[in-house]
């Protein structure tokens, strides 16, 4: 097949371009044709020699090259940002979304209403899936009346993210099933893909592990440090341990508000203990995560997002706490330790004395977790994917003939009669699934 | 028997098609039925509207009038021959082309430039695969088309050729000095190629060209091309002519230029046959080929001008042999019995 | 070559395969003009079959669905919709010149010619027929009417206002008129809304040897043997002939040659026959519920407007047949009032493209 590709790309400050583009496109890419599109201003070179890159805008696309592909896949997540001309182009000519978060309220906020300045459209939006409660949802929260967390949870507008895709792929089975809507399409959902580093460079990072002294034992927190990582109650739960001086805590990864965390650092007396280190270029990544002992990657609320970042934890063979929440409450219980979301501090501090405990259990299950990589070998994301496609591609009438019937729709409530529309809408949709059959909707086998 | 033949049309437009459905009619009556032509206006952009133009056609019913059987309905081009009908025999002159061979042909192509081009393809698609065979028979312009059925929608058809208009007042003259090319002036019958060969023949051929363009930017196209080449006087632009004049510029060429991409048939080589006149086509021309043969009946050259250059300067330059050609072509017209009666004995 | 004079103008109308009547030459005549006018016109007929109810409503739709905008990018000027439901198909520029709407929606509903109401279903389509004329039908640019009667129609049933506008019959200019020989003509497609019975009723109760030659097709061959087993029946068939279908040379002969036209249908839109017996100088006998031809004759002027009744029906023959210079005058008057009223296609493709 030769694919169209929408996707945030390195040097973008996303886990999606970072770790799910790097870890997927060579494997993609030797299975498939594959042209990256993007409205970026710039990519990283290493992703240029991975396929061809071509820089559309989206005001204007170049659909006669687009139409070159045999199908178009967007990559969505709550960045507007990087994912708002994506989703545009999602809109304009149908394909397979991959939602890469399922709750996208965050999105169309900040796509709308921030950067666009346009309240009634996010506005309308709400009352097309919610209807007049979704509106009125959205004014409050727009006075500042609702938090984020609660739009996301009650109004997800996972299917205006997906309007109008022959297929959805997700990453989650739990936040799927957490949501209280489908998409109107296929939806599948696959393994986040995690191209595991080789065996003998794995021994590499025991081999340095090992060798560092121990204690004290280096926590690491990594990557987008937004509130919903927990950054705060990690470090609470650290001050409240007598046995903290045998850690240290290093904050790697662009923090939401710095000031403030410093701020708590100091006021805790962490100061020797933590060190903000900001967003670490790849060469340190390496360092860095092949010498810590324990990661840190809580999240609550979720949007439902698989986190790349875990795989890679696990590549290193890292032991994590995760908050028992989303796709995490899925990972294996001899893999990950777990995290309360009611219980934040009392299971933190727990997890750290049964680390000094017994670090060597921990060491176990950090190995677990590389072996459990397995599931998420690219190879199998592409064949995958792949089948997804084809069944999608047949669904492709679907999109004109649900248009057509929308219109006719339209047209009718302008002149017809009531006493005659049940006729004429229902004579219309028979005709139209007689020559355009297909489901709608539905999880796909 | 009263039977309708249904087709599409684009209003002011007038080309092969149309002419072939009222010579339908005429043969129809002419064999003592009841012929009438219905012609449904198609626009074919945006592409998000041919499934309105489809579903209109099913909704239409042809089945009786005034309380009289309509016995035979007759479909010629899409969406026309989707209108329902327990006694349909489809005549497949076209199927929407830029949706299947014409999707991504650069002169051609239309479809491929829209968003939305993609999914509407597939929906024509689909419609043509699970509506044609509703037809109790399918038969097909010439093999060329039904070929392409068979390739893209996996419906069997077998050629049915039908003769030019006023087969009977075709005439030969001795050759004069030009070629003659008659065709609608659009991309596909690829006039712009003509003119580029003729820059690079050797001879000093001349080319008459007849017909309207489909709009007026073909013409435009043509003539600046005409313009740079600096081969205003190898060229005249005749217009509509009338076919009493068509037929007389037929019988007095030296032969006749025929081209275009993939044609479904060409009423334009069977015309030169019947005057006893050579045919100069492409390799990639389609239709033409099921008549002309390659050093016999007329030359098949590559779709490049040089190509096509040097089998101008070949009869321009060989003039007892073009007129062998146009002999032999004028006898292979006449074995392959394309007949009005046959047309009307097999659709009916 | 394209046309860079004039506009490029499609005629909306619809046709029922095998039966071509007074709408398709309406339509053809109006094509002809405008391109006499320097135009581009085409005519785009719609198949209509108008029974069982059900598929009024598809083919409705089905003109809905059409997109008649433009053609290879360049726009079509004006759509000029002529007939129901074709008139329906959406267009920017659209002139409405209704020769008439779905009739058996509306005067004729519940008509014992009328089949829509023997439905279970008719209701329904009717109610659906009226409220698509009454909201669609505005959105025209401009609305006109084959005549007063199909305006007054349009406005007593879904309050739309429409401009009448005539329009000569085909071949105007051909009609002649030679001195009255010892006949009546009714010329018409013979069926029960033109009302060839009610002559033959009337003709049974003539005082003078009244004769009528009838020439036309039959619409259904039962109502033509009606009105034959009517005439044996009443004794007057011998001052009737049935002259079938005749060519329009024929016709403009008899035109030319007869005393006077017969032309009483019922409630007739508008009527060519009326406009041909003026331009062939020629009274009228019409009835009084005839509908379009009272727009053009005039009471005891132009010819005679009779109660539809035998009687009354029998008195005005009479009255023609006893006085024949008074019949010519009424004919040259007839003529006079033609010429009057501006029926012409220059007027009308002026109107329409205002």
């Amino acid at each position: 097949m030769k694919i169209n590709w929408f996707s945030p790309l390195p040097p973008a400050r996303s886990g999606i371009a970072q770790n799910f583009a790097i870890q997927l496109l060579p494997t993609l890419a030797r299975h498939h044709e594959i042209v990256l599109w993007t409205d970026q201003d710039q990519t990283a070179p290493e992703v240029q020699s991975m396929a061809r890159v071509v820089h559309y805008a989206p005001a204007d696309p170049p659909w006669r090259e687009i139409n070159n592909g045999t199908i178009s896949i967007y990559h969505l997540g709550n960045q507007a940002d990087l994912h708002g001309g994506i989703w545009q182009m999602s809109l304009r000519q149908p394909g397979i979304v991959v939602l890469h978060d399922l709750r996208m309220h965050d999105f169309f906020f900040m796509f709308w209403v921030h950067y666009r300045k346009d309240r009634d459209s996010y506005l309308a939006a709400l009352e097309r899936w919610y209807g007049g409660e979704g509106r009125r949802a959205g004014e409050a929260f727009c006075r500042g009346g609702i938090s984020p967390e609660s739009m996301a949870q009650e109004f997800p507008l996972t299917r205006e993210a997906t309007r109008g895709a022959l297929g959805v792929v997700t990453h989650s089975n739990p936040a799927l099933a957490g949501l209280k809507e489908t998409p109107e399409c296929p939806v599948t959902v696959l393994e986040h893909p995690f191209a595991a580093a080789e065996e003998s460079r794995y021994r590499q990072w025991l081999a340095a592990r090992s060798a560092a002294p121990r204690p004290p034992y280096r926590l690491v927190v990594f990557g987008y440090l937004s509130r919903n990582r927990r950054l705060e109650v990690v470090l609470e739960a650290l001050a409240g341990i007598p046995a903290r001086q045998q850690f240290r805590l290093d904050v790697c990864g662009q923090l939401w508000d710095e000031g403030h965390i410093r701020a708590q650092i100091e006021r805790l007396g962490l100061g020797s203990l933590v060190k903000l280190l900001g967003f670490l270029p790849e060469s340190l990544v390496e360092q860095k995560l092949s010498t810590a002992d324990l990661a840190i990657n809580l999240r609550y609320p979720s949007m439902g997002e698989a986190s790349g970042s875990q795989l890679q934890f696990w590549n290193y063979g890292l032991p994590t706490l995760v908050t028992r929440t989303g796709w995490y409450a899925s990972l294996p219980e001899d893999a990950v330790a777990f995290v309360r979301p009611d219980n934040e501090i009392e299971d933190i501090q727990s997890h750290l004395r049964v680390f000094l405990a017994d670090p060597g259990a921990f060491r176990a299950m950090g190995e677990r977790g590389r072996q459990s990589l397995e599931n998420n070998d690219p190879e199998k994301y592409v064949d995958a994917m792949t089948q997804f496609a084809a069944m999608a591609l047949r669904r492709s009438p679907l999109v004109p003939a649900l248009a057509l019937a929308g219109r006719i729709g339209n047209d009718l409530s302008a002149w017809l009669h009531p006493a005659a529309s049940a006729y004429l809408l229902d004579r219309a949709s028979q005709e139209i699934v007689t020559i355009w059959p297909g489901k709608t909707g539905g999880q796909d086998e | 028997m009263k039977v309708l033949v249904v087709t599409s049309g684009v209003p002011f437009i007038r080309g092969g098609a149309e002419i072939l459905a009222d010579n339908l009619c005429q043969a129809l009556s002419a064999a003592g039925h009841a012929a009438e032509l219905i012609s449904i206006p198609f626009k074919h952009y945006p592409p998000s509207r041919i499934p309105d133009h489809i579903l209109a056609c099913r909704l239409l019913d042809l089945t009786e009038t005034c309380g009289v059987r309509i016995d035979r309905v007759i479909g010629l081009k899409f969406p026309a021959y989707l209108i329902p009908h327990p006694n349909k025999v489809i005549w497949l002159l076209h199927q929407h082309r830029t949706a299947y061979e014409l999707w991504n042909q650069p002169i051609a192509e239309d479809l491929i430039h829209y968003p939305d081009g993609p999914a509407v393809r597939e929906a024509i698609r689909q419609a043509d695969r699970e509506l044609i065979p509703e037809a109790k028979a399918v038969y097909a312009q010439c093999q060329n088309v039904a070929n392409r059925l068979r390739r893209y929608s996996g419906i069997d058809a077998e050629p049915l050729y039908s003769p030019p208009a006023h087969v009977g007042l075709f005439y030969n003259r001795t050759a004069g000095d030009y070629f003659f090319f008659p065709s609608r002036v659009t991309g596909v019958k690829r006039q712009s190629l003509v003119i580029e060969a003729l820059a690079r023949c050797r001879e000093r051929t001349l080319v008459r060209f007849a017909g309207e363009p489909d709009s007026p930017r073909e013409l435009a196209a043509c003539v600046e091309a005409i313009r740079q080449l600096k081969v205003e006087d190898r060229v005249e632009w005749l217009g509509l002519v009338s076919e009493e004049r068509k037929r007389d510029l037929y019988a007095n060429c030296l032969g006749v230029i025929f081209p275009p991409v993939d044609e479904d048939y060409g009423y334009v080589t069977l015309e030169a046959m019947l005057s006893s006149k050579p045919v100069i086509t492409c390799s990639d021309s389609g239709g033409p080929l099921e008549f002309v043969v390659d050093g016999q009946t007329g030359l098949v050259a590559d779709s490049t001008p040089e190509s096509l250059a040097r089998a101008m300067d070949a009869l321009w330059a060989g003039r007892r042999g073009a007129a062998a050609m146009g002999e032999a072509g004028w006898a292979r017209y006449a074995d392959l019995k394309i007949s009005w009666e046959h047309v009307v004995e097999t659709l009916l | 070559m394209p046309n860079k004079h004039g506009l490029r103008i499609l005629i909306a109308t619809v046709r029922v395969p095998f039966v071509n009547g007074g709408a398709e030459i309406h339509a053809e005549g109006l094509c002809r003009a405008l391109r006499e006018a320097g135009h581009q016109a085409e005519i785009i007929a719609i198949p209509f079959k108008w029974y069982p109810p059900e598929r009024i409503l598809d083919q409705m739709l089905a003109c809905r669905l059409l997109d008649l905008s433009e053609t290879v990018g360049v726009a079509v000027d004006r759509l000029i919709g002529l007939k129901f439901p074709a008139y329906l198909i959406p267009h920017p520029r659209k002139v409405i010149w209704l020769l008439h709407q779905h009739r058996q929606a509306y005067d004729l509903w519940k008509h014992p010619l009328d089949d829509l109401d023997r439905y279970p279903n008719g209701d329904e389509v009717r109610a659906a027929i009226v409220r698509a004329d009454t909201e669609l039908i505005p959105q025209a640019l401009h609305v006109f009417a084959n005549s007063r009667n199909v305006a007054g129609r349009l406005e007593k049933f879904c309050g739309v206002q429409a401009a009448p506008l005539y329009h000569p019959p085909r071949d105007a200019t051909l009609f002649h008129t030679l001195p009255a020989e010892d006949f009546l003509y009714f010329p018409s497609r013979i069926n029960p809304l033109k009302r060839q019975d009610l002559v033959i009723e009337a003709l049974a109760q003539t005082r003078l040897p009244v004769k009528v030659y009838f020439s036309g097709s039959a619409d259904e061959a039962t109502f033509e043997r009606k009105c034959a087993a009517l005439a044996q029946k009443h004794g007057c068939a011998n001052r009737v002939q049935w002259l079938g279908t005749v060519s329009e040379e024929k016709k403009r002969d008899l035109y030319a040659r007869t005393l006077g036209v017969l032309f009483p249908p019922i409630d007739e839109d508008y009527g060519y026959i009326t406009l041909e017996a003026m331009l062939a100088q020629k009274p009228v006998i019409t009835c009084a519920d005839s509908g379009g031809p009272l727009e053009f004759v005039i009471e005891r002027q132009t010819g005679i407007v009779a109660e539809p009744t035998p009687e009354a029906l029998a008195a005005a023959m009479d009255n023609l047949w006893a006085d024949r210079e008074r019949a010519r005058q009424w004919g040259e008057a007839g003529r006079q009032r033609y010429d009057s009223l501006h029926i012409d296609w220059g007027h009308v493709v002026e109107k329409l493209l205002a």
